[in-house]
């Protein structure tokens, strides 16, 4: 189990959301989701020239 | 009543107010999705059956890509360059990624409400672009062409023009309440930056440099697009208003000045109508009358806080008359714009701004940030900002559109344009009895 919480109570609370205490939690979020836009372009492109050949 | 009471009780009117500002805004977010339902079928509609998948699947991966990546910089980019290229660290701080409110903060309501609004602004310039270069550009390609346009292009203007201390703002007096250039001029300048290096569908030319029709397989489809476009502009428009409890005592354009709901109501729906009987008018076509309701919203969208009804709809009417005209020159040069997309927000945006202009001249600014006169509108701040929005569009359209050309990976091959773009994806749109064309 992953502890992602920053906060310990809610009383006063602010930032909320997961890894908001830790920027190397959020920094690894962040380039997870930038992988996740990259791969699905190439795959795309992978598809297209595929089509590319089949259709010559 | 003591007078702490009279505070509290006035801390709690403006704790209501700020409340109600972020759902009316939440839900404007809400009806905008609603112009990407249009654009989904009106861009499908507008293919033939062969492509009809392969542009819906388009459309909906630019919305797609846009979400993450103005989150990624997108937001922090209109934030902080309202200078012009010099980033301001102290404004940009807010949208940066890792900021502590951009994700759920209970200190702050509002900055996710008004990141949405702007990150639906982003898509409908994607989309903008999207229908111009259906049936042949490649999938890959356009996604990242729609991400540099939304996430990038376009913000960079919006700080410069649409922002309360935005350089042309504030320097030229530049006004455009509802985006006629800081989103339409931009997103049809850099469609046509792309459209130039993509190059037409094949037969849409002949060898004469005449041109042929290239008919879409459900003009209902698209029609119906149109008209739900319409109705997502009202969460557009309404995404351009702000409710500012105690600063004007009420609700305030995108630059912080007065107005009232009543003059956006007023002004969309006059400019919407003129716009479609401009446009039926000159064409007697369906598909051009429903864009002309497009012709007429943007061709008014800059003044939208301020015109005379009437006037709103004869400013329509004339963009009604603008777009297919100039949908034809556009054709002339050899440029093959499937949608009229060019014409319709790029010329069209840009007639909007000259209409300020030219009757709006005279009208003072109003600074709602401390430190900034803001000029009255003005011919020159509406010329210099035209000028800007123009070679802001076009010259990035242009320059990656040319790169992506040199390295083969804009224009789908022959063979797949002749089978159908459809054939890159998994699904069929209709059985086979109607597959053929």
């Amino acid at each position: 189990m992953i502890n992602s919480s920053p906060i310990t109570s809610w009383e006063g609370a602010e930032a909320i959301f997961t890894f908001a205490d830790s920027p190397m939690g959020m920094a690894v979020c962040f380039w997870v989701m930038t992988a996740m836009l990259i791969v699905p372009l190439i795959v795309s492109y992978n598809a297209e020239e595929k089509a590319e050949i089949e259709h010559q | 009543m003591t007078p702490e009471e009279m505070q509290a009780a006035i801390e709690a009117l403006q704790g209501l107010s700020s409340t109600n500002m972020e759902i009316f805004y939440y839900w404007c977010t809400g009806i905008m999705i609603l112009i990407h339902a249009g654009f989904l079928m009106y861009e499908m509609g507008a293919s033939r059956v062969k492509h009809s998948l392969a542009s819906g699947t388009k459309n909906i991966l630019a919305f797609a890509f846009m979400i993450p990546t103005f989150y990624m910089f997108g937001w922090l980019i209109y934030l902080g360059f309202w200078q012009g290229f010099t980033y301001d660290p102290v404004w940009g701080e807010f949208g940066l990624p890792m900021s502590a409110i951009m994700g759920p903060n209970m200190a702050d309501q509002a900055t996710g409400v008004f990141w949405g609004a702007f990150t639906l602004f982003a898509c409908t310039t994607a989309s903008i672009m999207s229908g111009a270069v259906i049936e042949r550009i490649r999938m890959a390609s356009f996604v990242v062409l729609a991400v540099i346009l939304g996430s990038v292009v376009w913000n960079l203007a919006a700080s410069w023009g649409w922002h309360p201390a935005g350089w042309l703002v504030t320097e030229w007096g530049y006004h455009d309440a509802v985006a006629s250039g800081v989103v339409h001029t931009i997103s049809g300048f850099f469609a046509l930056g792309v459209l130039i290096n993509l190059g037409p569908r094949i037969g849409k030319f002949n060898a004469d440099g005449s041109a042929n029709v290239i008919r879409g397989h459900s003009l209902p489809m698209t029609i119906t697009g149109l008209m739900l476009i319409v109705v997502g502009f009202f969460g557009f428009i309404g995404a351009c208003v702000l409710y500012n409890y105690g600063v004007n005592g009420g609700w305030v354009n995108i630059y912080g000045g007065p107005t009232t709901l009543s003059a956006y109501s007023f002004n969309t729906l006059m400019s919407v109508a003129g716009g479609m009987i401009g446009c039926y008018a000159c064409t007697r076509d369906p598909f051009w009358m429903m864009s002309g309701a497009l012709c007429g919203i943007i061709s008014a969208a800059a003044g939208l806080d301020l015109w005379y009804p009437p006037l709103a709809f004869a400013i329509g009417f004339a963009g009604g008359y603008i777009g297919p005209w100039a949908a034809k020159q556009i054709e002339k040069m050899g440029i093959d714009d499937a949608v009229g997309a060019v014409a319709v927000h790029g010329v069209c945006g840009v007639w909007g701004l000259l209409a300020v202009g030219i009757f709006l001249g005279g009208y003072p600014g109003f600074s709602s940030w401390d430190g900034f006169d803001i000029p009255s509108i003005n011919m020159t701040g509406q010329l210099v900002g035209a000028a800007v929005m123009i070679a802001t569009g076009f010259i990035p359209g242009y320059v990656l559109s040319w790169l992506f050309n040199k390295a083969g990976i804009l224009r789908a091959g022959d063979g797949v344009q002749r089978d159908g773009m459809d054939h890159e994806l998994e699904g069929v749109a209709y059985p086979e009895e109607i597959r053929s064309h």
